[in-house]
């Protein structure tokens, strides 16, 4: 198991993939099927993911420690009980708000030479 | 859809899913292999509800990719968490040591790597549009001499095929290419702006168009293919009157020579009317017979009757041919359109006709499903033969069956390393069959392409499993 780095900025740049998981994760725990959908609401449809990419970021992002196996269910009676939640560790929400940042810093750039309006990163699905 | 066939369809995907989730190795399949079945699930279901059968053409045509990539990447990302190459030979061949697990691995990996040709050539191609005009034929119609116009339509049984070949030939044709400006057009479109010759187009022309006639009608159907519906629908229209204006162009040339020969007739019977008539007139003086006297039985006076009977028949001729000559003068006055009539004229296609991509899909999860079935024998067939000759001479250094320590670095060197060597004839074989079937089927490049790849993975192959011993 590689073993988890303490400096988030030394993670950077994510995948889409990965950020686009943790994005999804950090409204609160979520399971596979959950996450792929807030994937696929918030980049209006542009990315899916099949279950090997969800479940192969997922693994990674295990083994680093961004993410964890959470136990509990928000609601035990309404959901399947085989489902496996994830939620986002200390180190990955540090992580995500860094790239996040990251995101910005770019996009502020980008609006300085006029290559983007304010209005084109509000339009944006998934915008940062 | 019956809820039964619904779950069947449901029950089917899961199935072949499940079976696809072997390509992951043993511990991801462990652990997430239940979790990515269980998002399959959901996925086909929200799938169906978004257009059913077709909505599970789709989801897996996105499937496929995503775990044969994935698949690949955790089988890497396995190799590398190993430490000797032994481990990895025996992880890669692990779940290959049964007979049935041999025939599944290769009829798998064959399977997807033809159905994903299949797909990326059906997506690859370039779309075709047809556009089809219908024309009316008539035979060539001549008025009959005499009083009443009857018409008389001359029987030709080889009248249809006769006018499909001149619709192929250059009389019509280089019409057609000389008025679109083809030669420019599609030198500028397919060969770089070179212009192109006459004959080089009008090849081109004939492989895009299709006559046929309509069963037992006057019909011939023009049907033009192009990747521009546009273009596809000028073309068709502009053989369709280029055959036309052949046709009375054809029928006026006809025409003009007959009014010429009849006028020549005319010419020449009225020079022998002038010619009797003086002789007549001659022979009346010498006989010192009345102008207005009526035939007589007197021998002297019957050479002149004779002649003058004569003289009678050559003017009812004359006037014969004077009447027909005025009617063929009519005729050629009038226009010649009618001898062939645009039916249908052709409209641009909504949709492209070529490639037809469910038929395409499908023909390629035959033919997947068939090579998969031969590359899966062919690998067990190999895997019998490998196992015999373990069986008879031991290798040195190793202990066969289960000996991996210091020796697996040639692959036949254990059972398990040889798996590896049948798993690659299996797909070699496969690929081999599928390249002579490109071959055949389509006459492009990728099937011989994919025939020397084909060879090339068997020789390798078979040397490195000893078969072939090195020249």
């Amino acid at each position: 198991m590689a073993k988890p780095k303490t400096d988030p900025l030394s993670r950077l740049p994510l995948t889409p993939a990965v950020f686009h998981v943790l994005l999804a994760l950090a409204d609160g725990e979520r399971h596979g099927y959950a996450i792929m959908q807030e994937v696929g609401a918030t980049t209006d449809g542009q990315i899916k993911m099949g279950p090997g990419t969800l479940y192969g970021t997922i693994k990674r992002l295990l083994e680093s420690q961004l993410i964890e196996e959470s136990d509990e269910r928000p609601d035990p009676h309404l959901d399947d009980e085989r489902r496996r939640y994830y939620r986002l560790t200390g180190v990955g929400e540090q992580v995500v708000r860094a790239e996040a940042r990251r995101y910005a810093d770019m996009a502020a750039l980008a609006r300085g030479k006029k290559l983007i309006g304010k209005a084109a990163l509000v339009a944006q699905p998934g915008g940062v | 859809m019956k809820p039964n066939a619904l779950d069947r369809e449901f029950g089917m995907s899961q199935t072949i899913y499940g079976l696809l989730l072997r390509a992951y190795p043993p511990r991801h399949r462990a652990q997430y292999g239940a979790a990515m079945a269980q998002l399959f699930r959901d996925q086909c279901r929200d799938a169906w509800n978004e257009s059913q059968t077709w909505g599970l053409c789709k989801l897996w045509l996105r499937i496929l990719p995503d775990l044969a990539c994935t698949s690949i990447l955790e089988r890497l990302a396995a190799l590398r968490e190993r430490k000797t190459m032994t481990e990895k030979l025996a992880s890669l061949s692990a779940f290959r040591s049964t007979p049935a697990a041999i025939f599944a691995a290769v009829f798998v990996v064959v399977f997807l790597v033809v159905f994903t040709i299949g797909v990326a050539i059906t997506f690859i191609l370039p779309e075709s549009y047809a556009s089809t005009a219908r024309i009316k034929v008539e035979m060539t119609q001549e008025n009959s001499v005499g009083g009443a116009s009857v018409n008389r339509v001359f029987s030709d049984p080889y009248f249809i095929q006769t006018t499909l070949e001149i619709m192929q030939s250059q009389l019509v044709l280089s019409n057609v290419i000389a008025r679109l400006d083809l030669n420019t057009q599609w030198g500028r479109k397919y060969f770089n702006g070179e212009t192109l010759k006459t004959t080089e187009t009008m090849g081109i022309l004939k492989q895009r168009m299709q006559l046929a006639t309509v069963k037992n009608t006057k019909l011939i159907t023009i049907t033009v293919y192009s990747d521009d519906k546009n273009e596809a629908a000028v073309i068709a229209n502009e053989i369709a009157a280029s055959y036309r204006d052949y046709r009375a162009n054809s029928e006026i040339y006809l025409r003009t020579q007959g009014l010429a020969v009849l006028l020549r007739e005319c010419q020449t019977q009225e020079a022998q009317i002038h010619a009797a008539q003086s002789e007549v007139e001659s022979l009346r003086q010498q006989l010192n017979i009345a102008k207005d006297a009526t035939a007589s039985q007197s021998a002297q006076e019957q050479p002149y009757w004779d002649k003058q009977r004569d003289l009678s028949q050559l003017r009812e001729l004359h006037t014969l041919l004077c009447a027909k000559l005025e009617a063929k003068k009519l005729d050629a006055e009038m226009p010649q359109n009618n001898l062939v009539q645009l039916v249908d004229p052709a409209e641009p296609g909504r949709a492209p006709v070529k490639p037809n991509k469910t038929l395409n899909i499908v023909l390629g999860a035959v033919a997947g499903g068939f090579l998969g079935l031969i590359g899966g024998g062919f690998a067990l067939l190999i895997a019998a033969q490998v196992g015999k000759r373990m069986t008879a001479t031991p290798i040195a250094g190793g202990s066969g069956a289960s000996g991996t320590s210091g020796m697996a670095l040639h692959l036949n060197a254990s059972p398990k390393a040889s798996g590896f060597g049948v798993l690659f004839y299996g797909i070699g074989l496969a690929l081999f069959l599928l390249g002579i079937a490109l071959d055949f089927l389509t006459s492009v490049q990728p099937g011989t392409l994919l025939i020397g790849l084909s060879a090339a993975v068997l020789l390798t192959t078979a040397l490195r499993m000893g078969h072939v011993k090195r020249w």
